[in-house]
């Protein structure tokens, strides 16, 4: 097989003000017609920067060592201008990761794949349309004329990163980067757009580098794969060969953090006897009043929850956006006003006035975020010692630094000058301070790298278990909730469709058929030997 | 857009008029000088002044006053000058044809200068010419009109002659004549409002130039020329409409200035008059009509932004 | 603050803005001290000199010295604008932070007439405040003052309510804090830096507002030396010496130009992505 992509001993630097930062170093690749290579990498990994330099599309401080880059053998690093608008869009495409942003507001979505096929194919614009349609059409869009004629605030994310696809296919590139195409999407609408792909590069052959941070994606997709750090490829080989049995040492610590449903990390069970908190019925409802208009455009963020949580007890809540399920966390710790019952040890909280002080001490919240809900002007030390000054007792900043792993000489510094990951660390510390009894994470791993999210995970685990308290652990991503929860709350559209234990779910199977969709479109580490897909 | 929102709106408008003359009123009633005096002048007799007081209702507490006043403006009777006995209205509307030919005058200029510079600096970021609009703009904000002016005057009438220091001449009268005593006027407002619009229009573009989209269209293989034109162009300029309309109440006070300056009798020279002879009727119309100029361009604005983004439904 | 310091000495807009705005402050500071002749002495045999080494900027209608009139003069100009931008800042902090602090109808409604009296230019606006307290430097800046304050509590309040959005606001609400210790601590840190933006900008508007309202003859009297002033009575004797209208004007644009720089330096500073 020749190679129509070929990266061979590509080095990358960024000039910075503490001098040249190494990107990209030795990097060589290589992809067939027909086949997809996955590149795989954590955030800084110099992932990006690949693709970047493949569509020559190059920050102004990036310096090239050298190597080479080549299209059917076309030089790309020796092109001008003119040459590169020629094999941009026509031989070499690109999908992005968010179609909100990577669309134009102002265009209609057909205008945004007619430009393309009146350039590069030189089209009329009858016959643009015509094509146009006729791609929409192919890439599942229903009814093709009418989405034509729409705006990209029109369309939802999986139609619009459907149009995208559509773009990048119509000129029948001999190659297509695909830049995390699904992170930006909900669990079924990104199963749905890797289907598409999946039927696309089948059907076209087209070269394909998928890029992205999710193994079990990648796994279920590529023939090879690539694995990047710190800008050089650490492995490279068949997908089953490099997953199956890696010999990287950072391959094996990545393969390691992902989440594995069948392997459970938390070995605590809840106590008996009666809940610590229960929900009745509640329902939260968004929106203000406004001078103008009398009553509240009442949007309802979550509709007559029932569910309670016992005492030591993980209760997992999945779900994907707009599901309600941070609409719960909000209302439990008075940032949303809610109606309905809700009780904690049995003491009725009537509503957001009445969370006096103990009820704010023994249910703490992480929210996904730690960039946000650090203050960038405290110290640590002043972020941490808040609570104790707030709830009275002993506020160990160092002992508190420690439980979390972190060195006590951070309790000098800035939120800034930490890492994400350490700075989720400063923010799981701060809740568990005051000691609680029901510690509420709102999301979050889901702004971290694979493996960070890994150490912090077992962190929290080993903190339940130290600590005793329950977690209300919400998250979408259904693998990672089956490794520590308890029992798992599913929620759709604002209502809770389904309660089941994790035995449950693992033995027996969902209950609830959104449940069983939401499941199946999760995407698995395929390692073993029979293929997912091929 | 619906028609609820063209209610809810013209309400808005309503009631910056209101909050406005409220305001002007307010301010006028405390200005330290009586309206009886001024009408008959220093040596009235006590009996006769109080006669015209009781005439003129100036007995009765303010909000009657206020009240009297605001139902004369709702029927177009804006009183009489205290200084020319005259009544208010035709005066006031004879001013602000001449300062809205001024003002049109000016903005005209600006969009023709501002656009091209701020896209030309924004394409060529980094460049000298990027600093050299840079640079000139940073000297053109921060120049006040009456500096302008007076520079203006003293180069292009006095050093070099090309152009009369000050007068006006009607555009009916001797439209040639009329529009070189127009020059100096619009190029002083002109300028400052060049700086400011070019500088945001040169910083709406970089920011729309370094968006998603526009890298998106880069990479579909599109020419610079089309990707700048149909997907940068596009997105940067909107915002330049709210920014101009804000633009038009700097337009407004910069033109107080310059009329005074070249002794254009506008509004802004009938508001300064009458603020030094405390024409009470006078100042509220003029002050009330100004706020009206801009509360409409603003609307006009609004209404131009929504016509051409589509993502904006105003409900 | 040193690092600040550092990121905005980085953008020339920074370092030239800052170089600027120091040496302006120290003329308006130390000016009387620095100038050369007693800005008020007359000497009728020397009248509209151009510059020379004895009157390093010429000498005006009266024969007094310009650049000591123009060192008298800074401290009339830049400081009370500078004084008048702090009230103006200071009123429309307070208005805009309890409006998005209070929220929901009298939010509406506090903007709502704040934008109306937007709808008055600022000049106008000062021009008829003048003329109500009457003529004179005092009233002048409380005049800008009150023209500014509707501008800065619109932009205190978007910047105050961008703030309250984070989460670390949303982290001391569901930790139980008070009111008090969420706006002062957690909120007020965080809204200042915009606002210094802000103002540093708005002096520079201020300095043009002030000479313009003593051009216009309703700010500083005569025969004091504030720089507006004094290009008002150089127009009379302009054919005869240019230079007592070209110092003054320089002054202002530099004044200006200093602020504004410094204003947009600050900003590239304080912005965390750069």
């Amino acid at each position: 097989m020749t190679a129509v992509l070929e990266v061979a001993d590509y080095t990358l630097d960024y000039a910075t003000r503490q001098g040249p930062v190494r990107a990209l170093e030795d990097v060589s690749l290589s992809i067939a017609r027909g086949e997809v290579v996955g590149l795989v990498g954590e955030s800084g990994s110099g992932k990006t920067s690949l693709a970047w330099a493949i569509m020559r599309y190059l920050a102004p401080n990036a310096i090239e060592r050298g190597g080479t880059l080549r299209l059917s053998g076309t030089d790309l690093r020796a092109l001008k201008p003119a040459g590169l608008t020629a094999i941009r869009g026509k031989r070499l495409g690109m999908v992005f990761q968010d179609p909100s942003t990577s669309l134009n507001p102002t265009l209609t979505l057909g205008r945004q794949i007619t430009e393309v096929l009146e350039f590069h194919r030189g089209l009329s614009p009858a016959d643009a349309v015509r094509e146009a349609e006729a791609m929409f059409a192919r890439v599942g869009l229903r009814d093709p004329a009418a989405m034509m004629r729409r705006y990209p605030h029109e369309a939802s994310g999986g139609e619009k990163q459907r149009v995208v696809i559509a773009t990048a296919f119509a000129c029948r590139p001999e190659c297509i980067l695909f830049d995390e195409p699904t992170t930006a999407l909900d669990v079924v609408t990104a199963r749905q757009i890797l289907d598409l792909f999946r039927e696309l590069q089948a059907e076209t052959g087209v070269a394909s580098l998928y890029i992205s941070h999710d193994l079990a994606v990648v796994s279920g997709l590529a023939q090879r794969v690539a694995v990047i750090h710190q800008g050089r490829i650490v492995e490279q080989g068949a997908t089953r060969a490099v997953f199956g049995a890696p010999q990287a040492e950072y391959t094996r610590a990545l393969l390691a953090a992902v989440p594995r449903p069948d392997v459970r990390l938390t070995e605590t069970v809840p106590q008996p006897g009666p809940p610590l908190v229960a929900v009745q019925d509640m329902t939260v409802r968004y929106g203000r009043p406004s001078l103008f208009r009398r009553r509240a455009r009442g949007v309802i963020g979550a509709s007559a929850v029932t569910l309670d949580v016992r005492a030591g007890e993980i209760l997992g809540i999945v779900g994907e956006s707009g599901s309600g399920k941070s609409t719960l966390a909000r209302a439990l710790t008075g940032l949303a006003a809610f109606e309905g019952g809700l009780a904690f040890e049995g003491r009725p909280i009537g509503g957001v006035r009445a969370m006096d002080r103990a009820y704010r001490r023994q249910v703490q919240i992480v929210f996904q975020h730690p960039d946000s809900s650090l203050n960038p002007r405290q110290r640590i030390r002043e972020i941490l010692a808040r609570p104790s000054r707030l709830y009275g007792g002993e506020g160990d900043v160092g002992a508190l630094l420690q439980s979390v792993s972190l060195p006590a000489d951070f309790a000098d510094r800035f939120p800034h000058q930490l890492s994400g990951g350490q700075k989720q660390r400063v923010a799981i510390a701060r809740a568990f301070a005051p000691r609680p009894k029901l510690v509420i994470c709102d999301e979050v791993t889901s702004s971290l790298d694979v493996s960070v999210q890994a150490s912090v995970i077992r962190l929290l685990v080993e903190l339940q278990r130290s600590s005793g308290a329950a977690y209300l652990f919400i998250t979408h991503d259904i693998n990672l909730v089956r490794q520590i929860a308890h029992r798992i709350a599913v929620m759709q559209r604002g209502q809770l469709v389904e309660t089941i234990t994790a035995e449950d779910l693992a033995t027996r199977g969902p209950q609830h058929a959104y449940t069983a969709q939401l499941l199946a479109a999760v995407p698995r580490l395929d390692i073993g030997e029979t293929p997912d897909d091929a | 857009m619906s028609g609820r929102y063209l209610l809810r709106r013209t309400g808005l408008i309503l009631y910056t008029l209101l909050v406005v003359s409220v305001l002007v009123f307010g301010i006028t009633q405390v200005l330290p000088a009586d309206a009886a005096t001024m009408l008959l002048g220093e040596n009235a007799t006590p009996e006769q002044l109080a006669a015209i007081r009781e005439r003129l209702g100036l007995n009765d507490p303010i909000w009657t006053q206020y009240l009297r006043w605001l139902g004369g403006v709702v029927t177009g009777d804006f009183g009489t000058s205290m200084r020319t006995g005259l009544p208010v209205l035709p005066q006031i509307a004879e001013a602000l044809s001449r300062s809205l030919l001024l003002a049109a005058l000016s903005i005209g200029l600006m969009l023709v200068l501002a656009l091209p510079l701020g896209i030309l600096a924004a394409v060529r970021r980094g460049r000298p010419v990027d600093l050299l609009v840079s640079l000139a703009s940073y000297v053109g904000i921060s120049l006040p009109e009456f500096v302008t002016a007076t520079l203006a005057i003293l180069v292009f009438a006095d050093w070099l002659g090309w152009l009369p220091p000050t007068g006006y001449v009607p555009l009916t009268e001797d439209p040639a004549r009329s529009l070189l005593h127009l020059i100096l006027p619009v190029a002083t407002i002109s300028l400052i409002l060049v700086a400011h619009v070019s500088r945001m229009v040169r910083s709406e573009l970089v920011d729309a130039l370094h968006t998603d989209y526009v890298r998106a269209a880069r990479l579909k293989g599109l020419p610079e020329r089309v990707v700048l034109r149909r997907h940068a162009l596009r997105n940067a300029l909107l915002p330049t409409i709210t920014i101009v309309a804000l633009d038009v109440g700097y337009v407004l006070g910069g033109i107080i200035v310059v009329e005074e300056i070249f002794a254009i009798p506008g509004i802004g020279r009938t508001l300064i008059v009458a603020v030094q002879n405390r024409d009470l009727p006078m100042i509220q119309a003029g002050a009330l009509v100004m706020a009206a100029t801009y509360c409409i361009a603003n609307f006009l604005a609004d209404l131009a932004y929504a016509a051409l983004d589509r993502r904006i439904q105003y409900g | 603050m040193a690092e600040l310091l550092r990121r905005l000495l980085r953008s020339p807009q920074g370092a030239i803005g800052l170089a600027l705005v120091l040496l302006v402050l120290v003329l308006a500071l130390a000016g009387p001290a620095l100038a050369p002749h007693d800005p008020e002495a007359l000497s009728p045999l020397r009248r509209y000199r151009p510059p020379s080494a004895d009157y390093l900027l010429g000498t005006d209608q009266l024969g007094r010295d310009i650049l000591s009139r123009l060192l008298a003069g800074a401290r009339a100009t830049v400081l009370l604008a500078l004084l008048a931008t702090a009230l103006g800042t200071l009123a429309g902090a307070v208005i805009g932070t309890a409006s998005a602090f209070l929220g929901g109808k009298v939010d509406e409604a506090v903007m709502r007439t704040v934008d109306a009296v937007m709808a008055v230019p600022s000049l106008l606006l000062s021009l008829l405040i003048v003329s109500v307290l009457g003529r004179g430097a005092e009233n002048a800046v409380l005049a800008i003052a009150i023209a500014f304050t509707p501008g800065m509590a619109r932009i205190t309040r978007s910047v105050a309510l961008a703030v309250r959005q984070q989460d670390y606001v949303n982290a001391a609400i569901a930790r139980g804090e008070g009111a008090g210790y969420i706006v002062l601590r957690e909120m007020l840190p965080n809204v200042i830096a915009p606002i210094v933006v802000e103002m540093s900008i708005r002096v520079a508007f201020a300095v043009m507002l002030f000479a313009t309202l003593s051009f216009l003859g309703l700010g500083a009297q005569p025969p004091a030396s504030e720089w507006g002033l004094m290009v008002s009575e150089a127009r009379r004797f302009m054919h005869l010496s240019p230079w007592m209208i070209l110092w003054p004007a320089a002054a202002i644009a530099l004044v200006a130009v200093g602020f504004n720089l410094l204003g947009d330096g600050l900003r590239d500073a304080l912005n965390p992505r750069t």
